[in-house]
């Protein structure tokens, strides 16, 4: 490339940068300077504060179980998104009967808007006029009815099971491409030297496809840590903070109590936590392109 | 020709001058719908009225559903981009005022002649801050009435009066629980409705979130008897308390399944198109006390940056006229002329809600009300929960002074 090349390499990147410079990363700045202020709505002029604020935040009890609520939701979805998804993949992935059918139908959670899902889930949650305690008495998996969502010990869990269901086809749809990609020879190999259908997926299906795996881990854990809209319509963090993780404190401190310091603050620690799982990302998504260029 | 085509022109060149200096001034005003009462319609025919009466002032309506309305107006304030007037909710009206955004009316309503005798006394206040009056009340509701099924209430042999009363309203939930059936419909999630509701009670038994030097009052004893009751009476409310809303009483209330829930007379209209045989008394208080409810409401505000401060109080002072405010609210209008006139024609039991109106009380008009408000909230999930009640308002009152 002649040095004009990159002279007009840059000039058409430009505008594409100044957009996302202006409306990504200028935001971003923003949060990380208002940080260092104590601002809320009543108070217009800033006062510095400097570490001050981070300093308050942080021995605020509210921080505690927003960090570990976060991190029990973000790896609770994660794990059994990825296990439901793939093991959904496993089954569309065999000749069944009715498969373009199926999988439009195991679809239909994905494409669900948030919001839609978190109130369809509030009624089936509901304790007296849910069909999930209903289902669960008639099947004799209970015995009385629970309030799902209102006690402090379900609660998250509830809402962890409304987003895998919700996401687990987003897996589901990566992991059956990536099964598709698996060398059929090497499969009927390891079925001619005996191996039943757990070494086959041990030694064969999951080292083919470990990278997709671990891009598709990386990639479900940022949107999840980001995710708002299940837990704020279906609990607003509640019961007792039980639900309350990174998003839902940002919204509720900034525009629930005008507060916006404070939520910066949270802003800016919830970004060095998304910074961290891209920067794991991108890592990953290196090593599989490595990975791929050789192979 | 050209001169045909020249005549033409000039004349609607001279027709559009016209329409122009006919309207020189654009009002924008925001509202929000709570209701499906259709009423942006009955609002834009109030416009066309103010607009026929000053034809030099354009107002355009923004309406917008009730749970996106407080994150719109804060965004607009915050971006500059706020319009020239808005409802603000009573417990809003500190907070705009401390932060400028809000003008200051005092002057206008004195010159108009506008004074509290004409609204509702604690609507009213809820405007004032520091002596200055930053809105002039648009509509009011009160927190609570209890609604109740005349059918369970008379198959439990109960008499609908004795609901009024905290014995009263405990022996009945207890007598009509049972089988699928809830005697009350308490409700607790993190949201301003519990807060209302719960401090109804607080306030009929004597008690008051805030003391009258602003130091919190939740763990004295009046409040923490009302929250100790409160934490009682939750065994004949449906499960699930911490995450039930009014609406989800309501969901109950309409099956038949809940005997008596808490909504403000804004629940009228739903339920007088229910088929439920449906009475409702005033609030609950001990034996020989009155109930007190808790205020809820809005208040128009003219907006600081707004270039047509003049052409906004005219619009404020038309829609809070005893004969157009009861036009264009889907609570109880403000003004008490048109509130009487309202009630007589649309709700049930007028002179009952008249009376529940007139002993309302407001929630603390504090700039952070908010924030005191988090703390309540956190304090009412705890009580709900079955935590110690002195101990939990004790650590809501430190929250709550560490605000000052």
């Amino acid at each position: 490339m002649t040095r004009k090349d990159r002279w007009l390499l840059w000039i058409f990147l430009a505008p594409s940068l100044g957009l996302i410079g202006l409306f990504l990363y200028w935001p971003m700045v923003g949060t990380v300077i208002e940080s260092f202020y104590a601002t809320s709505f009543i108070s217009p002029n800033p006062e510095f504060v400097g570490f001050d604020g981070y300093r308050e935040v942080f021995s605020d009890r509210d921080f505690d179980d927003v960090f570990w609520n976060s991190i029990a939701w973000t790896l609770g979805v994660v794990v059994f998104q990825n296990m439901l998804g793939f093991l959904a993949a496993m089954l569309l992935n065999q000749g069944l009967p009715f498969r373009g059918v199926t999988r439009a139908l195991v679809l239909m959670p994905f494409v669900l808007p948030g919001v839609v899902t978190a109130i369809l889930w509030r009624f089936m949650y509901d304790p007296q006029l849910g069909l999930v305690n209903s289902l669960m008495i008639r099947t004799g998996l209970a015995s009385e009815t629970s309030a799902w969502l209102a006690n402090p010990d379900t609660a998250m869990a509830a809402v962890i099971f409304v987003a895998v269901w919700k996401g687990f086809p987003f897996s589901m749809l990566i992991y059956l491409a990536a099964l598709q990609t698996v060398d059929r020879s090497q499969l009927e190999a390891a079925t001619l030297d005996g191996a039943g259908p757990l070494r086959r997926l041990w030694d064969v299906t999951l080292p083919a496809i470990r990278h997709v795996i671990l891009v598709n881990v990386v990639l479900t854990l940022i949107l999840t840590f980001n995710y708002f809209d299940i837990v704020w319509v279906m609990t607003r963090g509640g019961p007792q903070q039980a639900t309350h993780i990174f998003p839902t404190k940002i919204y509720e401190t900034g525009f629930g109590q005008f507060r916006f310091g404070e939520a910066a603050t949270y802003g800016v620690v919830s970004i060095l936590v998304l910074a961290v799982l891209v920067a794991l990302y991108v890592i990953v998504q290196a090593g599989a392109n490595r990975r791929g260029r050789r192979t | 020709m050209r001169q045909t085509l020249f005549t033409t022109v000039s004349a609607g060149a001279l027709a559009l001058a016209g329409a122009a200096s006919a309207q020189e001034v654009t009002l924008q005003f925001w509202d929000n719908q709570q209701t499906e009462s259709g009423l942006s319609q009955f609002q834009q025919e109030a416009v066309d009225r103010f607009t026929e009466e000053n034809p030099d002032i354009a107002v355009e309506v923004t309406t917008i559903p009730y749970p996106e309305y407080q994150q719109r107006l804060l965004t607009a304030v915050q971006g500059g981009n706020a319009p020239d007037i808005a409802t603000l909710d009573q417990i809003w009206v500190g907070a705009f005022a401390a932060a400028g955004a809000v003008a200051d009316l005092t002057a206008m309503a004195e010159e108009a002649g506008l004074t509290r005798d004409g609204f509702f006394g604690g609507a009213w206040d809820s405007a004032v801050v520091d002596g200055a009056l930053y809105g002039i009340p648009f509509n009011v509701d009160v927190w609570q009435f209890s609604f109740y099924n005349a059918a369970l209430l008379e198959a439990a042999g109960v008499d609908p009066e004795s609901l009024t009363t905290f014995e009263g309203l405990r022996a009945a939930a207890e007598a009509m629980t049972g089988d699928g059936q809830f005697g009350v419909g308490l409700f607790g999630h993190r949201g301003e409705d519990t807060v209302a509701v719960v401090n109804s009670f607080i306030f009929s038994n004597g008690g008051a979130v805030l003391a009258e030097d602003g130091s919190c009052a939740l763990n004295e004893a009046p409040a923490v008897e009302a929250l100790t009751y409160l934490q009682d009476l939750a065994q004949f409310a449906p499960d699930g308390i911490l995450n039930a809303s009014s609406g989800s009483m309501r969901e109950l209330f309409l099956n038949g399944s809940l005997a008596v829930e808490f909504w403000p007379a804004l629940e009228q209209p739903t339920l007088q198109q229910s088929e439920i045989d449906w009475g409702f008394v005033n609030g609950t208080a001990p034996e020989g006390m009155t109930p007190v409810g808790t205020f809820g409401g809005w208040n128009l505000a003219v907006f600081e940056s707004s270039e047509n401060k003049e052409a906004a109080w005219k619009f404020i002072e038309f829609m809070t006229r005893e004969d157009v405010n009861g036009d264009v609210v889907d609570l109880i209008p403000a003004n008490v002329a048109a509130a009487e006139d309202f009630l007589a024609a649309n709700r049930d039991g007028p002179d009952r809600i008249m009376e529940h109106l007139s002993n309302a009380q407001a929630r603390p008009l504090s700039p952070r009300y908010l924030e005191v408000a988090e703390a309540q909230m956190t304090l009412y999930q705890d009580v709900f929960s079955g935590a110690d009640v002195q101990e939990a308002a004790d650590e809501a009152c430190a929250a709550i002074d560490a605000l000052n």
